[in-house]
């Protein structure tokens, strides 16, 4: 039985060569889907370790070009539907509009802007649709059912549920709580990622149960430093950590 | 109009943050508005303002520094004289305040230069509150005494290690603390910027300064209004009840630092900056060509932050507030000035308002009043100061001290 994994990963980091290696074993190892993140100064959202390795990326001289054709040429050899994940400083910078065309241009199957949420996204749910870009809202236990529902009246194709309140990478226990805040969710026609602190099987499949696919991101950002660490194949190493999840 | 529309002050402002900051925001926007007209509550700040805080502040003529000048009578709001030191505390008590009204009993901040850092300290430990203050690796080494009388307070100082380790990145890991911990937790941030309702609400309690500006002014004609920005909550309280009016002019002065080179200094509105969204509202940046966040330089740390608050941005491009540039050095020059004419110690920040006041005075003829806004006063920038102005005698008098 295969489970149904949304594997998160850096762009450009540590560098794009290794990234590569990185977005082929992944996606050879099953995943469902890839979230690339393009790195932000800021990134609000996020715990230490994807903060650092975003840094370390700037400091290896990420740009939105040298992202976008990482994509492009990413898609020429794998199949699995990429999700660009940034923040909204870049995007706005550029504009909106500018960095949907460029995201559609290079492939890529839909976006993820965590502060750029639904009625104040800047006109990206609509721009977005008229692209057949795939925008994947972000919500949290504390988002209420009427703000719920203001969210998937723009009609978003998968939805994003953070499992707990908080930032990425710390470990998320499925406690009632977060599994009756996804129930709630399911109720409604949209595909459900469930994401925050998921990093062992048994998530993965208590989410599965649930017809909930994982997001899995800092754990993965951790195998691939103990990759590099230990000089290994990087993706033999990222092909066998995610088909030990699926 | 002097409040926001729905969060936005023209183009600028917002709620831009992650789904789960959304419903803490809803909650502290209520009961703000909810507050802000309660007599009980209106009341309850008013008497800690003038027993706990010392308001009103004075407004002084500063005759000897206007003649050595020679131009324009130079007046000084002495906010350095409200309780620990800088206008912040106005904010940490309201706020402070409707956290408790709010029932949430922990409290924590960003700080810079360490003034926001110890006001919210202190009334957290007037208020009882369990108080953390994040504040950045760089600011802490250059602002030791400020570190040591928040701890004094009771505060926990957690040290901020990522980024460029200073006061944006503190908001960054207070922003991720509140997305943790809103059920239990106010996040009082310090300046007039964040999302909504943090632009208002930081400028209600700080208007304040210029409600008080109002009255002392009564029957004097003002030609303009000096404060430094940083992110703008001096400026903002002080301006505030002036906004809607065409007069007096609104100087408001950027950080200009070791020069025009990106990464040298902190100014946003002469061009620098362009429009994004960072930290959950929309305004002037200063980012580099990729849309990310520019590293800054000031010699004060509260003044050393990328962004501007939204409502002064608005006020900037509508032309209602006029924006000018001081560097480090006239900064530190307006210090030795003012304190060798009329016995004051500008803190840092405010001593880039007092250095425009240098420049603006003598083009104006002596019938004219202007009113400089001294934020703070400069006792925390002495590691700083004196280092620039007397460095020999500074060192030599640390070396004493280390093996004393």
């Amino acid at each position: 039985m295969n489970y149904s994994i949304m594997s998160h990963m850096i762009a450009s980091y540590p560098d794009e060569r290794t990234a590569m290696q990185v977005a082929k074993g992944l996606s050879r190892g099953g995943a469902s889907y890839l979230e690339i993140q393009f790195p932000f100064s800021d990134p609000t959202a996020d715990g230490p370790v994807i903060q650092e390795a975003c840094t370390k990326a700037i400091e290896n001289g990420f740009t939105l070009d040298r992202g976008f054709t990482f994509i492009t040429e990413l898609m020429k050899i794998i199949d699995t539907p990429v999700y660009i994940m940034t923040y909204a400083a870049p995007v706005v910078y550029i504009g909106v509009a500018e960095y949907l065309r460029r995201a559609k241009a290079s492939g890529a199957a839909g976006c993820i802007i965590p502060d750029l949420p639904v009625g104040s996204d800047e006109g990206m749910y609509q721009i977005s649709s008229e692209l057949g870009l795939d925008c994947v809202p972000v919500i949290a236990p504390n988002t209420s059912i009427a703000r719920l529902q203001e969210i998937l009246n723009v009609g978003p194709k998968h939805i994003y549920a953070a499992l707990r309140a908080g930032i990425t990478g710390t470990k998320t226990e499925l406690t009632e709580d977060s599994l009756s805040f996804l129930a709630e969710v399911l109720k409604y026609e949209v595909k459900v990622l469930g994401g925050f602190g998921i990093r062992t099987r048994e998530q993965v499949s208590a989410l599965d149960e649930r017809g909930v696919a994982s997001v899995i991101g800092s754990y993965f950002v951790e195998r691939l430093e103990s990759l590099i660490e230990t000089d290994a194949d990087i993706e033999q190493g990222m092909s066998d950590a995610i088909s030990s999840l699926v | 109009m002097n409040t926001s529309d729905n969060g936005f002050f023209g183009e600028f402002g917002g709620m831009y943050v992650a789904e789960v900051l959304r419903s803490p925001l809803e909650e502290l926007k209520s009961a703000f508005n909810e507050a802000k007209d309660d007599p009980v509550f209106q009341s309850a700040f008013a008497e800690e303002a003038k027993t706990y805080i010392g308001r009103p502040t004075p407004l002084l003529h500063a005759k000897r520094a206007s003649k050595a000048l020679g131009g324009a009578q130079i007046y000084i709001k002495l906010e350095g004289l409200a309780n620990t030191g800088a206008h912040k505390i106005n904010n940490a008590l309201g706020q402070g305040l409707l956290a408790k009204r709010m029932g949430k009993r922990r409290i924590i901040a960003e700080t810079g230069a360490g003034q926001h850092g110890v006001a919210t300290a202190a009334v957290c430990a007037r208020l009882g509150l369990e108080c953390i203050i994040y504040m950045g690796e760089v600011d802490i080494k250059r602002q030791h005494p400020n570190v040591f009388w928040m701890e004094q307070y009771g505060a926990t100082v957690v040290p901020v290690s990522s980024g460029s380790r200073t006061l944006k990145d503190a908001v960054n890991e207070a922003l991720r603390d509140w997305a943790r911990n809103y059920d239990t937790t106010h996040y009082l941030l310090g300046s007039a910027l964040g999302p909504t309702p943090y632009p208002d609400m930081v400028r209600e309690f700080q208007s304040v300064i210029g409600n008080e500006v109002l009255e002392q002014t009564r029957d004097l004609e003002i030609e303009a209004m000096i404060a430094c920005v940083g992110g703008g909550s001096n400026a903002m309280g002080f301006f505030s009840p002036f906004i809607g009016e065409k007069r007096p002019r609104l100087i408001g002065v950027e950080a200009g630092g070791n020069g025009i080179a990106p990464g040298e200094h902190a100014v946003r509105m002469d061009g620098s900056g362009a429009v994004s969204v960072v930290q959950g509202y929309k305004s002037y940046f200063l980012l580099d060509g990729e849309g990310q966040v520019q590293n800054t330089h000031s010699v004060s740390a509260g003044l050393d932050y990328p962004g501007i608050g939204p409502q002064l941005a608005h006020l900037g491009k509508e032309g209602r507030v006029e924006f000018e540039r001081v560097s480090d050095e006239q900064a530190i020059d307006a210090v030795k000035f003012f304190a060798r004419n009329e016995g004051l110690c500008f803190a840092l920040e405010s001593a880039h308002a007092g250095a425009y006041a240098m420049r603006l005075a003598p083009t104006l003829t002596e019938d004219k009043r202007i009113i400089v806004n001294m934020s703070g006063r400069g006792d925390k920038d002495i590691f700083i100061t004196a280092r620039a102005i007397d460095e020999d005698n500074w060192i030599s008098f640390l070396e004493q001290e280390a093996v004393r």
